[in-house]
């Protein structure tokens, strides 16, 4: 205990009074320090750190909105939404994403190296985002997935919507279809409101009217944790869907027209003389719109692309044709405007007529005798026709096919469409550095040689024939609906000119257009069925040479090369009093008009007239064949 | 033995009630962490956190009711008793996170190292106390000492745990300055150092170069290791003022903090109280390392002043560091704040040490000079 003491009597705590001085400072020092770098953080920085905060924990997820429907004129769903799945990998939750696409690759019996490629495409995008793999997945295999989903982190099943074209190849062409938006159409000033991976109108009226049926995203503010998984919904902006298209197509006549069509390729549009409205447009061969929903294969997309019948193209509005005999309804009314001719004027047909110093033949090898103006467009005479074209002369036949809306477009609107066609002499020599030949005009004369028409033109010509002059510009959107109906925005129909033709002739012409039909020895003969229900008809044939063959030759149609084979061509508009309906026929190599092409027209006016007969009856007949829902039939 | 009453008189309940009202705060801080945590089945954090206050508060009386001088009498025993328990973690340890660092005991994980701490304090004491020299040390004087440090920070270093490795070297550091080094002997020492530490890098795991360079740019591999820092920033800064409330700080409750229950515990006091609160924590400690020198410096024997500085060194540096750490002034070393982070170990070696600071304390008065 002494020991002890004793080296207790040598401390001194004064000893160490400085070093705790000086160590008081420095703790002082080292808390201020900390207090400082806190003050920093907290109240400086405060701001942005507490923004990064927020951005670690909230996200936006845009919803979607539904895209407009479709309506046809009488309501009718032409296009609906329908849910479908798709298959999308987080690859942040699976260990080793290449792992788990070979597992769901072997569930789906699929090959798993283009999802790899499709994660690799999307490698700069945020955490925890999902990458689409497939789409359009069928119910079979989601099954699969949903029961193996322990195996396979990180994939994950949405339902998405996708378009129902419920009328399939039958309306392809003028509906269209959509799919995702294009890196082009991206960087293009005019629709630079869509993001990547947006659904966009590609074709038809999902292209034209592409922004009112696509309504605007809404959105899901979204917590997540640190593995980005939702905790939370903050707030939502619900998507506004789009607007429904009602169109003034009649799903109706578009079946029936389709129907009607058997032919290879071609085209058939319908249409109302009294307002230019499209009732129908069909374009075979055709192709599945609801293809492209899942994201069209490489392989179908090629076969489509290199087909060579173009199954893609809407012939209606693409489709370029010779207007054959359909032009002389033009040339017939210059003559008459012009003074050129009187509709007593006769010319004598004997199978060929000679112009200048060269010889041309009349379709009917044996002559039509002699013919004045009615008989020369019953019959569709050559003849006349070139002695009257070489009268008129190529710019005044130019000046008046203009003024019937040919060789510019019609207005309708539909992506690619054609001017087609009509040659002038200043057009020659511009184009072909060559001085016009006589011997064109004659060709002109009968809507051969250069001139190149459109179904929808020439049909838009004849229109404006069978309403008393005024050409309408095509008129496809009748009305734009607000989605729950309320309010709606009707599109008018816009004249796009009249005609310089006084009363007088234009009756006289559609005189001579009945005659086609109802007369005998007229070319359109074959729709005079339809007088047996009180309809009739005016119409005209056409034969469009695609080459020039030697007559005497291949009399046998089958005998000529099917691309060598002449478009056959009808138009025609009824009831003759007051016309509601305007039929055009295209049949690509088909052959003679009179023969192919007006057969199918007299089945649509049949179907069309026989309908609306059942339609006025009391009861029973109100079911529509092509109605969406079923109901009592 | 019969208790002298005048140690109950001078008993230091500022000192008690400080440190109790610091450890319910961090055990309010761990409730909220594991607030979210639908970890089901096993005991929440800070339920077995609550425990180990109770085994540090029966284990600090036990450490301010035994006579600090018989302690420092029986310092080597002590401190072969760490050793022993350091040399056997290495051998039956159980590896956690890629190092070997804890001891079962009985059903517990005790983490030896914590207690390096106290052992070293002591040790430390016993031998300084017994070779006053009446003036600084010189480096022959030093060798000895160098010699107790280096075993154990060995021993954790080859855990590895590097952090409370080098928290050991500069621990026993700070008593022997505390006591006088010669202006020679330093220099030789931070020569040494200095010499040494490009070696030092190549013992280091990459893992750990990784943190080290990571410190510098945390924006380096911010997904990586730098996302400790960065995202601890985040949620003191994100804090403000006032803080988000308790419960509901984002960083933490939807798990964008990692280690926010042990390293990185304090990020989410901060989060959640704000520069306000955070401030008054501050205080508490500042408040408790200058209560703690004030018991060293009123000690009436040189044992009892180096084992109160010691202490108080243990709490300051474990403080310090820790804060450096997560707000990114220092490389994320794995020193845990003490009294908040989740550790029994930690809790109860704290604990000890307030004991001793108690037994100084309270026995100032019987000591006769």
């Amino acid at each position: 205990m002494a020991k002890e003491n004793a080296r207790l009597t040598k401390y001194d705590p004064g000893t160490f009074r400085r070093r705790f001085d000086a160590i008081v400072w420095v703790v002082f020092l080292a808390f201020f320090f900390i207090a400082g770098k806190l003050w920093f953080f907290q109240i400086i920085r405060g701001g942005e750190l507490k923004q990064r905060s927020e951005s670690n924990r909230i996200r936006f997820q845009e919803i979607k909105p539904l895209r407009g429907l479709i309506l046809d004129r009488e309501g009718n769903i032409l296009v609906d939404n329908t849910p479908s799945f798709d298959v999308s990998m987080i690859p942040e939750m699976a260990k080793n994403s290449r792992e788990v696409l070979e597992r769901l690759a072997l569930l789906e019996n699929e090959n798993g190296d283009r999802w790899n490629k499709q994660l690799k495409r999307n490698g700069g995008r945020q955490p925890f985002v999902p990458v689409r793999i497939e789409r359009d997945v069928s119910w079979r295999d989601i099954a699969l997935i949903e029961m193996n989903a322990f195996q396979l982190p990180g994939i994950v099943v949405d339902v998405v919507p996708v378009r129902d074209y419920r009328f399939g190849e039958t309306a392809a062409h003028i509906l269209g279809y959509v799919g995702e938006v294009g890196s082009g159409e991206l960087e293009g000033g005019m629709i630079a409101q869509y993001r990547p991976g947006d659904l966009v109108g590609k074709m038809g009226i999902e292209r034209i009217v592409d922004r009112e049926l696509r309504g605007e995203s809404g959105g899901e503010q979204i917590e997540v944790n640190v593995s980005g998984r939702k905790i939370r919904v903050l707030g939502v902006k619900p998507p506004q869907p789009g607007n429904t298209v009602v169109l003034t197509l009649s799903s109706d006549l578009q079946g029936i027209s389709w129907r009607a069509f058997k032919e290879k390729a071609g085209s058939v549009v319908v249409m109302d003389p009294r307002d230019g409205s499209v009732l129908a447009m069909v374009s075979k061969p055709s192709y599945d719109p609801n293809l492209f929903n899942r994201g069209i294969s490489g392989e179908e997309w090629r076969n489509l692309l290199e087909d060579p019948l173009c199954p893609l193209q809407n012939r209606a509005v693409l489709g370029l044709y010779p207007p054959g005999s359909l032009f002389k309804l033009i040339v017939a009314t210059a003559g008459l405007e012009e003074k050129v001719v009187s509709p007593d004027k006769k010319v004598f047909c004997s199978g060929f007529h000679t112009v200048g110093d060269r010889t041309f033949r009349c379709w009917s090898r044996y002559g039509h005798g002699s013919v004045d103006l009615h008989r020369a467009i019953v019959e569709s005479c050559d003849s006349y026709f070139y002695e009257l074209g070489a009268q008129l002369g190529v710019d005044t036949i130019a000046r008046y096919a203009f003024l019937f809306g040919l060789g510019r477009k019609s207005g309708i609107g539909l992506p690619g469409e054609q001017e087609g066609l009509v040659p002038s002499r200043e057009w020659k020599l511009r184009k072909m550095k060559e001085p016009w030949q006589i011997g064109e005009t004659v060709a002109l004369a009968i809507g051969q040689g250069f001139v190149l028409t459109t179904p929808l033109q020439l049909l838009r010509a004849y229109c404006a024939v069978a309403n008393g002059g005024i050409l309408f510009r095509p008129r496809i959107v009748d009305r734009i609906q607000s989605p729950d109906g309320g309010s709606f925005r009707v599109i008018p129909p816009e004249i796009d000119g009249y005609l310089p033709v006084e009363p007088a002739h234009l009756k006289y012409l559609k005189e001579a257009l009945r005659g086609t039909v109802h007369e005998d020895r007229g070319t359109g003969r074959v729709l005079k069925e339809l007088e047996t229900i009180g309809v009739r008809v005016c119409g005209k044939t056409g034969t469009a040479q695609v080459i020039k063959l030697p007559q005497e030759e291949y009399r046998d149609a089958e005998q000529i090369p099917y691309k060598h084979r002449d478009h056959a061509l009808f138009v025609c508009f009824a009831p003759y009093q007051e016309p509601e309906i305007a039929v055009m026929v295209v049949v690509e190599h088909g052959g003679g008009g009179g023969a192919v092409a007006a057969p199918i027209a007299r089945q649509i006016l049949m179907e069309y007239f026989m309908g609306k007969k059942n339609r006025m009856l009391p009861a029973g007949g109100g079911t529509l064949p092509f109605a969406g829902t079923g109901g009592a039939g | 033995m019969k208790i002298d009453r005048r140690l109950l008189i001078h008993f230091d309940w500022v000192l008690l009630i400080l440190v109790i009202f610091i450890s319910l705060g961090g055990i309010l801080n761990l409730y909220s962490t594991g607030h979210n945590l639908a970890a089901a089945g096993s005991k929440p954090l800070f339920m077995k956190q609550l425990y180990w206050l109770g085994v540090g508060l029966c284990l600090m009386g036990v450490a301010a009711a035994v006579d600090y001088r018989f302690m420092v009498r029986h310092a080597y025993w002590v401190y072969a008793g760490i050793v022993l328990l350091l040399v056997m973690v290495l051998f039956f340890g159980n590896v956690a996170n890629g190092s070997q660092r804890w001891l079962s005991v009985g059903g517990f994980s005790v983490q030896p190292s914590e207690f390096a701490k106290i052992g070293l304090i002591l040790v430390l004491t016993r031998y300084i106390t017994e070779n006053q020299i009446g003036e600084a040390y010189e480096i022959r004087n030093l060798l000895v000492p160098f010699g107790l440090v280096l075993i154990p920070v060995l021993l954790i270093a080859r855990q590895p745990d590097l952090g409370t490795a080098l928290f050991l070297v500069i621990l026993s550091s700070s008593i022997v300055f505390f006591i006088g080094v010669k202006r020679k002997a330093l220099l030789i020492f931070s020569g040494a150092g200095v010499t040494f530490m490009p070696l030092f890098w190549f013992f280091l795991k990459d893992y750990q170069k990784d943190r080290v360079l990571t410190f510098f740019n945390p924006e380096r591999d911010p997904l990586g290791a730098g996302y400790h820092i960065i995202q601890s920033v985040i949620a003191i800064g994100s804090g403000g003022f006032s803080g988000k409330g308790f419960l509901k700080g984002t960083q933490s409750q939807l798990k964008f903090l990692p280690e926010q229950q042990t390293d990185f515990v304090f990020s989410v006091f901060a989060e959640e109280w704000g520069f306000a609160g955070v401030i008054v924590l501050l205080a508490l400690f500042l408040f408790l390392v200058l209560w703690g020198v004030r018991i060293a410096r009123n000690s009436r024997d040189l044992s009892g002043t180096l084992i109160a500085f010691g202490v108080t060194a243990m709490f300051f540096w474990g403080c310090f560091i820790n804060l450096c750490m997560v707000i990114g002034v220092l490389p994320v070393v794995g020193i845990p704040l003490p009294f908040f982070s989740y550790g029994g170990s930690s809790m109860v070696a704290m604990m000890i040490g307030i004991g001793l600071l108690i037994n100084v304390s309270m026995r100032r008065f019987i000591l006769q000079p």
